[in-house]
This record gives structure tokens, C-alpha cells and sequence, in this order.
């Protein structure tokens, strides 16, 4: 019993090293932090810019053969989130606007004076894009009207002022980025703990920790604090590149996102340690692990909205534990929703914790 | 207690069944203090088995192991704090450098442990940076003897050390598990090499379809067959084949 003393006497010391010993091991796999942080930004970046291109905003090429006072008005147009704007020559523009690549483009001629009745001109597909030609019109006609105020402070107006109604301008990267998190938690749970363990089996890694006075549950415990730091440090990136470089609109609590990452977590590290209890050997975790997080990839509403699935797999869908993941921390980010209207993906993913971590414990082996 | 002071290991009628297959059957043997004990036998013969039941890694059927006095199928925990183990296919965590991974090792057995002294130990101070995917056959196994130092114990289980090695390393290993062996530790070894045995061994267990076969040093085992009457076809042969090897090639080992 003496031996035992210096063991017992600080139990969670060796629970820290070996935990300490995983992260240093973990992040000097240069792969880790490709898969981990990079790819999952990759994927936002990637989709997000398909999809900004497609929607949301205007296209507008302008040719400005202005000078110095058409070159302030493209200034003042720029900053109007509506347009993304291309400059070009007016061969060049009118060619993308053949080719579709512009809703409309606009030409500031020579001798453009910003409060004198200047002719404008733009170009735009009435027939085929008769809202976007529109509004894009509209627009520029109110950009036009603020720069002639500008010019001429004195000059008097009757101005239009619009009242704000709600719209945050949320962008298809506001749905993208909380879903392309929850798929990298769910990645990082199953793949890295399923991989990483059958890899310490197969090696014989595990059975040189059984001959030390090591427990397996220290092991285990320092395995799960591993890949939740690590999977909180993923947060904290994708959130933070988030709001700062793809313009995210964040307005949720924090801790509230934390705990809901977390609980996701904790449901796919359940499903990563049942896998590798089952499996002898990586060949035989990735089809499995692809069986598992694959549909839900596709039906967790990660990409895509999921209003778009027929009313039964709508249904089926919403209790998957991507489903309650995504949705709990897109409603948080985006909506700043509180902890009371986040409890139903709360419980769903305690439920599925439950589920998991006890498929865990009865598949899980060591040999 | 049946064992004498100087016995540090006893095992008695050791039994260990896979399904229908026994593996060990009744095996029993002795380990004296600072003694290289061998366990000699072909492929099968139940040599790794029978190491790993004393090492804890596998539930015994019937028998009893005491080592150190203490009794490994009631006392698993205590006597894994006072034995070291080379597992014969074991490896170790990747992307941790060995001076890291002895510290690990170190705090298993709530010990901080001074790596490079380890590593002296094995002449691997000179890798304490590199990590074990870096080391040469002959090296890691040395690493892996220097990591069943850590908690320096009674007994050291190496479970074929040399297998794969080319002569110069396995000599090189020889003189690293004699010095260990002068420092005080007792050290059992298995080998399916006859002349690492007779190099090494104070004495050997042979060991056929899980029985010990034989028992006794490796100079009374020759004495005893020759005494019967047993003769070499080719005597007198001054040299080997290995001689030979290691004129041509030198014993400067070629791992580092």
C-alpha cells in the first residue's frame, strides 16, 4: 500500500501530463492544424464565395471616364453594400455584362460634375433581371443625390428619410460559418478520437501504458480534455476569423456558444471512442465513421437550409445531433438567442450525449 | 512465503489458456537478485505469454506469480510500480521527443526522472531531441530499454531485444543490458538466439508447446549433452560465418 501513497497523493497530476503531453503531441502534427482550423475556413471561405456571387448583391461594373470627380463618386458607390463593384474600361464591362457577369453597369462620363445635371447612363438586362436593374437603378440614383449635396451644401431638398426596419443584411456566411463549425466539432469527435486510438491500439502504444501503474480512465480523461481544448481553441479561431476578416454578424453570448460546442462535443467523442472500440484498424474506422457523419453532412442543414427537405426527412432530420448543434449555435450566433431558447438543442444534445458516451463504455476495448 | 531473500521472482504451476490452446502449462521457475535469467524456445513456445502474465497484461488461469513478494494476480498495481517492461512490438507516442517521452513515462510512476541520465544509461544522450520514428532499429531499442528504467525497478522484462538487429547493434545491446545488469538489476530476457543466451544468461529456461523443458546454466546445459555423448559433426571450426561478418565489417555499430 505504500507505493500507492505517492500515487494517490496527487491524482490529478498525471491526468494534467498526460493531457499537457496530448496537446504538444497534437499540435506538432502539422496535419492537425490543416484539418482543425484551416480546412474548416477553407470550406466557409470556399462556399461563402460561391454563394456571394449568386445572391445578396448586385453586381455593378462602372466605367468611369470622369476623372478626379467620377473617382469620388465610385468611392461613395463602393461603400453601398448592395453593389460589388468592378471598375473596368467600357469595352471590358460591357463584355462581363454580355456575359452575364454584371447585373449593371454604369458609365460616368468625361466632364462629370457631381451637383450639375449630369446625363448617366447604365446598362442593365431589364427583361432578364428586371428587379436586380431596378433596384440597382434606385440605388445609384440616391447615391447620385447624396454626392450632388455633397457638392453643393446649400442646395435645398425635400430628402427622403427611410425608416430602418429590421433587417441586420444577414448574409449567407451568417448561416454558413455556425454550421461549418458544428461540422468541424462532430470531424474532430469521431474522426480524430476514432483514428487516434485504433492508431495507439494497433501499435501496441496502449499496452506499453498498461505495464505503468497509469489507469485507463486517467488516459481516457486526459484524451477528452485534449480534444475539448482543442476543439474550444477551433472555436475561438472560427468565431474570431469570423467576425473579423469574413464578416460575420455575431451578436450571440459566448459562453452560451462554448457550452453548446462542448455538448457537441462530448455527443461525437462518444461516438469516436465506440468506433474505435469496435474497429481493429483505421481501414475499418473511416467507412464507419463515413456512415455515421456523412448524412448528416448532408442533412443537418450544415450548407443548406433544411427548410428545403421534404416534410417527413424534415422532420426525421431535426433530431439528429448535427441538427441540434448547428441550429443551437447558429441561432445563438446570429440571433442572439438565450439560454432559454436554446434548451430544446441543449436537451437534445444531452440526450444524445447520454446515448453516446453509453454505446461508449459497452463497445469500448482496449485490445 | 515460500521464496528466500535472494529469490526476487517465483512462479509456480503458471497456467494460461487461449480457448482451447494452452499456452503456458505449468510453468515454474525462480529469478534470483541481479541475475540475467533467459527464456529460450522456438516461435509459439509461450515465451511472450508467459512474460506477460507476470507482467500483468494478462489474467493467469491457475497458478501463482510472486514478485518482489508481492502477488501479481492480486497485486497488479503494486508490482507494475517495481518492474520495468521492453514489450517485444511496443512503440511510443509520436511527435514527443525522447527526453519528453521519459518525463511522461516518469510521471506515470509519480517520479520525475532525469532523462539524460536515462539515456546515458542506453548511449542515446546525444538523441534526447529526436523523436523514436528517428531512431534506427538498434536505437529504439535501447529507448525502450532506458523507458523501463524510469522507475528503477526490481526486475527488467526484455521480450526478444534483438530480433531484427544486425550483429553489431545486438552486440551493442549485449553491452548495454550487462551494465545494467552490473548496476544491480535483475533482467529476464527471452531470445530465440542460442548465442545471446550463452553470452548473456546466468541461467536458462527452455521452453517447448508451453513447458519448460530445461532449466540451468548455459555451460552445465553444453556439459551435460556432451556428457551423453553428443558430438558435432564439424568440431573444431575455429570461426563462424558471424566471426567472419564481424572482421570484414568491424564492431563499430552502424545506428547512430
Amino acid at each position: 500500500m505504500k507505493n500507492f501513497v505517492s500515487y494517490l497523493r496527487d491524482p490529478m497530476r498525471i491526468k494534467w501530463m498526460l493531457t499537457l503531453a496530448s496537446l504538444k503531441m497534437f499540435f506538432r502534427q502539422r496535419e492537425a492544424i490543416l484539418w482543425t482550423v484551416l480546412f474548416p475556413l477553407l470550406v466557409v471561405v470556399l462556399f461563402g464565395f460561391v454563394r456571394f456571387n449568386g445572391m445578396g448583391r448586385i453586381s455593378l461594373g462602372v466605367v468611369n471616364e470622369g476623372g478626379a470627380a467620377g473617382a469620388d463618386l465610385l468611392t461613395r458607390i463602393k461603400n453601398v453594400r448592395t453593389f460589388e463593384v468592378s471598375e473596368g474600361t467600357r469595352e471590358s464591362e460591357m463584355s462581363e455584362l454580355r456575359k452575364g457577369e454584371r447585373d449593371l453597369v454604369l458609365v460616368i462620363p468625361a466632364g462629370y460634375v457631381p451637383a450639375a445635371a449630369t446625363e448617366m447612363t447604365a446598362f442593365g438586362d431589364l427583361e432578364a433581371k428586371p428587379q436586380v436593374t431596378q433596384l440597382g437603378g434606385l440605388v445609384l440614383q440616391r447615391v447620385f443625390d447624396e454626392s450632388a449635396f455633397a457638392g453643393a451644401p446649400g442646395l435645398r431638398r425635400t430628402t427622403l428619410s427611410t425608416i430602418p426596419f429590421k433587417s441586420r443584411n444577414l448574409t449567407y456566411m451568417d448561416f454558413l460559418l455556425p454550421g461549418v463549425l458544428s461540422m468541424s466539432i462532430m470531424q474532430a469527435g469521431i474522426f480524430g478520437v476514432a483514428f487516434g486510438f485504433v492508431s495507439l491500439k494497433k501499435r501496441g502504444i496502449l499496452r506499453r501504458l498498461w505495464v505503468t501503474p497509469i489507469r485507463p480512465s486517467d488516459f481516457i480523461i486526459a484524451q477528452v480534455a485534449m480534444r475539448l481544448l482543442v476543439i474550444l481553441f477551433q472555436m475561438t479561431i472560427m468565431v474570431g476569423v469570423g467576425v473579423l476578416f469574413l464578416n460575420l454578424h455575431f451578436i450571440g453570448n459566448l459562453a452560451l456558444i462554448y457550452l453548446l460546442g462542448m455538448l457537441g462535443a462530448v455527443v461525437f467523442l462518444g461516438f469516436g471512442f465506440s468506433l474505435a472500440g469496435i474497429s481493429k484498424s483505421e481501414d475499418q474506422v473511416a467507412p464507419l465513421a463515413n456512415i455515421i457523419t456523412l448524412p448528416m453532412l448532408a442533412l443537418s442543414g450544415i450548407f443548406f437550409s433544411r427548410s428545403n427537405l421534404p416534410g417527413f426527412v424534415g422532420a426525421m432530420t431535426s433530431v439528429l445531433p448535427l441538427t441540434y448543434l448547428a441550429d443551437g449555435l447558429r441561432s445563438v450566433a446570429i440571433d442572439g438567442a438565450t439560454l432559454a431558447q436554446v434548451t430544446p438543442q441543449i436537451l437534445g444534445l444531452g440526450l444524445w450525449g447520454v446515448v453516446s458516451c453509453a454505446l461508449a463504455v459497452r463497445l469500448f476495448q482496449w485490445e | 512465503m515460500t521464496e528466500t531473500p535472494d529469490v526476487v521472482l517465483e512462479v509456480k504451476e503458471l497456467v494460461k489458456r487461449y480457448g482451447e490452446i494452452t499456452a503456458v502449462d505449468g510453468v515454474s521457475f525462480s529469478v534470483r537478485a541481479r541475475e540475467i535469467f533467459g527464456i529460450l524456445g522456438p516461435n509459439g513456445a509461450g515465451k511472450t505469454t508467459t512474460l506477460e502474465c507476470i507482467e500483468t497484461l494478462r489474467p493467469v488461469d491457475a497458478g501463482t506469480i510472486l514478485l518482489g513478494g508481492l502477488n501479481v494476480r492480486a497485486q497488479a498495481q503494486e508490482v507494475k510500480r517495481i518492474i520495468g517492461v521492453q514489450l517485444q512490438s511496443s512503440s511510443f507516442f509520436d511527435k514527443l521527443s525522447l527526453a519528453e517521452l521519459l518525463l511522461l513515462f516518469g510521471e506515470m510512476y509519480g517520479r520525475s526522472v532525469d532523462p539524460l541520465a536515462l539515456l546515458d544509461e542506453v548511449e542515446l544522450r546525444d538523441k534526447s531531441r529526436s523523436q523514436v520514428v528517428q531512431l534506427s532499429g538498434g536505437q529504439k531499442q535501447r529507448f525502450s530499454i532506458a523507458a523501463a528504467l524510469v522507475n528503477d525497478p526490481v526486475v527488467i522484462f526484455l521480450d526478444e531485444p534483438t530480433t531484427g538487429l544486425d550483429p553489431q547493434a545486438r552486440r551493442h545491446l549485449w553491452g548495454v543490458i550487462k551494465r545494467i545488469r552490473s548496476e544491480g538489476k535483475t533482467i529476464v530476457i527471452t531470445t530465440h538466439y542460442m548465442d545471446e543466451a550463452e553470452e548473456l544468461c546466468d541461467r536458462v529456461a527452455v521452453m517447448d508447446a508451453g513447458r519448460i523443458i530445461a532449466l540451468a546454466p548455459p555451460q552445465e546445459m553444453i556439459d551435460a549433452l556432451v556428457a551423453r555423448g553428443f558430438r558435432k559433426e564439424r568440431v573444431e571450426r575455429l570461426a563462424s560465418l558471424e566471426d567472419v561478418f564481424l572482421s570484414l565489417t568491424g564492431h563499430t555499430i552502424r545506428d547512430e
